[in-house]
């Protein structure tokens, strides 16, 4: 499909995004410029100073885990390879949270979560507490004394309402699912979207971030175009995520879209971890919903 | 002594040396078919005196009175010199027309200037574009466009490759008033740019101010291009088109009575969407086929005038045009359509042999809409600027030695930005976002050109006003060029003005977008402001070749950029996104060698020039840096040979060979320093390379360089039809120039996903060589 959501939500964050890639493959189709346009080249690109990588998400009743790694030089021939990850990891650093009064040590320990597959370098004892408001700061030193510092809060879970199937009147063998949600409107809330056929492992069909701040109506529907089949599996999960993680997610988004899209504006990554090391990253709750259906008529 | 308190001592001079002077004016016009000639002269040469029409034709020339006849030459470039002798006594009214100069090639030569008036004039920094020249040069897919040929011309830097995007000094994109018959025209361009919104078959004349802006003018920043359609044939029925690869054009013109009044309608129309529905109809039904969205765009010109009685004339005048983007099919029914739509009614009064009147109301447009149905859902995302002006030009010529020009404007701006609405049919969900504005704009001006022996001095000043409740803002803007001749080859000039604009555009990127979204000067933007000075020489070689060095420095002030990473749709704090902040551009040489008559006509143009933004306090911390067209070197060639002139079986035949070579420094770019991963969340996928950018354009792309020849053949029947044949080469070494460069990562799978192998920089180029043919008629 060439625009599958059918709430405004998804257009109102992917829309230029979206009219150009359609409308960009009939230009290319006037313009006659299929082939032999692109060769490789050599550029030097300014000098860079590798920043520490972190990824920290709270998941309630999970231990408490975090990703550090290393950035490269863009051009930077390190890592590029199936032992990349390993490469990265940013090792021996002194990891606490603290929450509640307490604080965890997160112990420098390479933990490997399979469905889906994930990756960490250091995990906590503890679980995450789930209570909403709960606040957690995070504190880094690494081993060079460099130090990086962050905080969050614990979101409330915004339970999927219902899921609807409906298919077509005109092409019966297809179906769409709308998804709603209720909305808090007494105060902002940002939602991650994401849509997975057949596996979580899968490549998302749809990965978006939203905000609530045009919603008239406290019912908010998410949905996929008329495309699925008797049989089919869907993921269907709804994140309610923090303000630090949509802005630090769309500046991933922009930074990745900027890169191959001469129309698009790049950006910097907005991170909400910070310090003396000059890190990027997050350190987000981890929040969600999930709905698995298997279509059926 | 205050701007005001000068300006009215200087204004006193104009009523002095009045009086026992005969006057002669009226209208010059062409003889074929009526249209008004701007710029035309008219001479006395027994006595030294000389003046030229205005922008509707209209002329006042002053002469001592006596009982001796005078000679009267009027002259225009491609035109017959028409000689006259009057009695120089009173009021002398006398319209004038001139009759083209028979050539094929020469009869479509309507507008240029004469090298030697140009060089006397106080005007700098500015360029004229004729119709010949748009008509004949090579163009992309044959489609002749006058903003692409505007381009080539010095100090003007081009956007991205192929479009028509205009950064003339340094200035933005958004910093450059089109107005087509005093209309403004807010996004001058179809399909991402790539064509311009003027149809050069109704276009008359294309005239650009980079600098020494006269005071008349106001509301951007960094040029002012006036574009004015033809009239119509008052003489005769007539027409012109064209088939070409793109679109195909008509034009037709005639009296509507001999003489008197004139009609001109003008159209043009793509047809790729008639290819691609038929590619479509061809694989209906076929499982894997994806059908090609239907994409079109259109421009309708019209235009009439009626001269109602000697002293007035009336004329009307319309634009239209859009961009439609569709995709339908059973479960989706997806429209995108932009344009503009402009509306012009001007009525010319003669108060007397001194003083001409202007009277002018303005409507403009554009919108851009984006609408989506889905079954029970519906989705809607729109901007639209409209533009309500009424204005008044007085023209006033007491004597030989002072043009004065006064006037006065009023503008009512109606914004609506990025208007969205979506939701279910029931109305159990619903968003809505976006915000209106509106805003007044008021400009008075009253300046002076004025004749001191060899010094010509043209100073005004322009007060200009915003009002956007509770905002309200009020600027003086100054303006002042001189002109000195040292000799009859060399002049030296120079100019200063300052100017100040209320609206700005939002781009997100280097290229003009339909979904750009123009915005109003309010409490928290501030309006933007830029003061540029000029000097510089003209010198005429022999009487055909004129030389043009132009130095210049410009300063902005409150300059708006985007925040890193800002949302410009479904954001009703729009403010919160913008950086305001200064920049600054600069030129110690700005070269210009022009050849506009004989067999090879032509220029040569470049440019050595920087350009910086910063004091963005949100960008970079406010370190200045190169925007994406700062680029250091720009030069240009463009010629017209007439290279054969025969005729065979009693038709008139020529071929003209045309050609266009740019070189373009490299221009900034901002690409990824560094490059992190994230496991991201639980369903989504890692992401292994994510770009890391650093300060904005630190990298240069290679230079840029392209060469275009064309060739038109052209042959006339004895019945008066015309036809002609061109053949367009774009970029015919078939240069690979660097449209972007992206990094393209090879992966490799692994458990735990695509994991990157080898990062590579890919240079991708837009354009091949694209050799196009178009045959365009004439009767």
């Amino acid at each position: 499909m060439v625009i599958r959501a059918i709430s405004g939500y998804q257009l109102e964050r992917d829309m230029k995004i979206n009219i150009l890639k359609n409308l960009l493959p009939l230009a290319g189709i006037l313009f006659l410029t299929a082939c032999n346009l692109t060769k490789d080249v050599e550029i030097d690109l300014p000098d860079y100073d590798r920043q520490p990588v972190v990824e920290c998400y709270l998941e309630p009743g999970k231990p408490f885990r975090l990703l550090m790694t290393r950035s490269y030089a863009f051009f930077d021939t390190l890592g590029l390879s199936t032992n990349f990850v390993q490469n990265a990891l940013l090792d021996g650093a002194l990891v606490t949270i603290a929450y509640n009064g307490q604080t965890d040590t997160l112990k420098n320990q390479l933990t490997i979560v399979s469905n889906p597959i994930k990756i960490y370098n250091y995990v906590g004892q503890n679980l995450v507490p789930g209570a909403p408001g709960t606040a957690f700061v995070l504190h880094i030193r690494l081993a060079d004394g460099g130090e990086i510092t962050g905080t969050t809060t614990m979101l409330p879970l915004v339970p999927i309402d219902s899921v609807v199937l409906e298919f077509n009147p005109d092409i019966d063998s297809l179906g769409r699912m709308l998804t709603y949600i209720t909305d808090d409107q007494s105060q902002d809330n940002f939602y991650r979207r994401l849509l997975n056929y057949s596996s979580l492992d899968s490549v998302p069909d749809q990965d978006f971030i939203v905000t609530d701040r045009f919603s008239q109506t406290a019912l908010i529907a998410f949905g996929t175009g008329y495309e699925l089949k008797e049989g089919d599996t869907v993921f269907n999960t709804i994140f309610h995520i923090t303000r630090d993680y949509y802005d630090f997610k769309e500046s991933v988004d922009l930074a990745v879209v900027g890169n191959l899209n001469p129309f698009a504006q790049p950006s910097p990554i907005k991170s909400n971890v910070r310090g003396s090391a000059n890190p990027v990253g997050i350190f987000a709750p981890l929040v969600y919903d999930r709905d698995t259906t298997i279509v059926q008529k | 002594m205050n701007y005001s308190a000068l300006l009215s001592c200087l204004l006193l001079f104009p009523l002095l040396g009045t009086a026992q002077n005969a006057t002669v004016s009226g209208s010059l016009r062409d003889g074929q078919n009526g249209e008004s000639l701007i710029g035309a002269t008219v001479q006395a040469p027994g006595l030294g005196k000389g003046n030229a029409s205005n922008e509707y034709g209209f002329y006042s020339l002053s002469i001592p009175e006596g009982e001796d006849s005078v000679l009267l030459r009027f002259t225009y470039i491609g035109y017959q010199t028409q000689t006259m002798k009057i009695l120089p006594r009173g009021a002398v009214k006398l319209d004038i027309e001139l009759a083209p100069v028979g050539s094929l090639l020469e009869e479509v030569v309507v507008k240029a200037n004469a090298l030697d008036e140009k060089r006397k004039s106080t005007e700098m920094s500015t360029s004229t574009i004729s119709t010949r020249e748009v008509k004949a040069l090579p163009a992309l897919f044959g489609e002749t466009d006058i903003i692409k040929i505007l381009q080539l011309k010095p100090g003007i830097t081009p956007g991205a490759e192929g479009t028509t995007g205009l950064f003339v000094r340094g200035g933005n994109n958004d910093q450059n008033l089109i107005v087509l018959d005093e209309a403004v025209v807010y996004n001058a361009n179809h399909l991402f740019g790539f064509f311009s919104t003027f149809n050069s078959d109704a276009v008359k004349d294309l005239k650009v101010y980079k600098g020494g802006f006269p005071a008349q003018y106001g509301g951007r920043l960094s040029s002012v291009i006036d574009v004015r359609m033809k009239e119509g044939n008052n003489k005769k029925l007539s027409g012109t088109g064209g088939i070409g690869l793109i679109s195909s054009r008509l034009t037709l013109e005639g009296p509507i009575q001999k003489d008197k009044s004139s009609f001109i309608v003008s159209g043009r129309r793509t047809y790729a969407d008639i290819i691609t529905e038929q590619i479509n109809k061809a694989n209906e039904g076929k499982e894997d086929y994806n059908k090609i969205p239907r994409y079109y765009f259109y421009d309708l010109n019209t235009k009439v005038n009626f001269t109602l009685s000697p002293k007035d004339r009336l004329y009307l005048s319309g634009y239209f045009g859009r961009d439609v983007f569709t995709f339908k099919d059973p479960t989706f029914d997806f429209r995108f359509d932009w344009g503009n739509a402009t509306g012009s009614a001007r009525w010319n009064h003669v108060f007397g042999p001194k003083l001409f009147a202007n009277t002018t109301f303005t409507f403009s447009d554009y919108r851009y809409k984006i609408q989506n149905e889905l079954q029970g859902f519906s989705f809607s995302l729109g901007s639209n600027v409209k533009d309500a002006n009424t204005k008044a030009d007085f023209y006033w010529q007491p004597n030989n030695s002072h043009t004065v020009r006064f006037g006065a404007n009023i503008t009512y701006h109606d914004f609506i930005t990025a208007r969205l609405k979506a939701g279910s049919d029931d109305g159990r969900v619903r968003f809505e976002a976006g915000r209106d504005y509106d805003g007044w704009e008021y400009g008075a001006y009253i300046s002076d050109e004025w004749a001191i022996h060899r010094l010509k001095l043209n100073y005004g000043l322009r007060l200009s006003m915003w009002q956007n409740d509770p905002a309200f803002y009020a600027n003086i803007e100054p303006r002042v060029a001189a002109n000195y001749e040292v000799n009859e080859h060399l002049s030296l000039k120079a100019s200063y003005a300052r100017m100040n604009q209320y609206v700005h555009l939002l781009a997100s990127s280097g290229l003009s977008l339909p979904t750009d979204i123009w915005y109003p000067t309010t409490e928290g933007v501030k309006p933007e402001i830029s003061d540029q000075i000029a000097v510089g020489t003209s010198y005429l070689i022999g009487d055909q070749i004129l030389v043009t060095w132009e130095a210049w420095y410009k300063w902005l002030q409150n300059s708006v950029d985007f925040k890193d990473g800002a949302e410009l749709f479904g954001n009703n704090d729009l403010e919160n996104e913008l950086a305001i902040g200064r920049g600054y551009a600069y030129s110690p040489l700005e070269l210009e060698i022009e050849k506009k008559e004989g067999r090879l006509t032509g220029w040569i143009g470049y440019t050595l020039a920087w350009v910086r933004r910063g004091d963005f306090p949100d960008i970079d911390n406010g370190v200045y840096f190169p925007p994406r067209h700062d680029t250091r070197h720009n030069l240009s060639v463009v010629a017209l040979w007439d290279a054969h002139k025969w005729k065979k079986r009693g038709k008139d035949k020529t071929l003209q060979i045309t050609e266009t070579f740019v070189y373009t420094s490299g221009y900034p770019a901002w690409l990824p320093s560094g490059r992190a991963s994230f496991i991201d969340f639980p369903g989504a996928q890692p992401q292994f390379v994510v770009p890391i950018y650093g300060p904005r354009n630190t990298f240069r792309y290679p230079a840029y360089t392209r060469a275009d020849l064309g060739v038109v053949y052209k042959w006339k029947k004895r019945n008066g039809f015309e036809n002609d044949l061109t053949l367009s080469i774009f970029n015919a070494t078939d240069s690979r120039n660097p449209y972007f460069i992206t990094i393209a990562v090879e992966n490799e799978t692994t458990p735990l996903g695509e994991v990157p192998f080898e990062i590579k920089a890919k240079q991708v180029s837009l354009f091949p060589i694209l050799p196009s043919l178009t045959w365009n008629f004439k009767f």
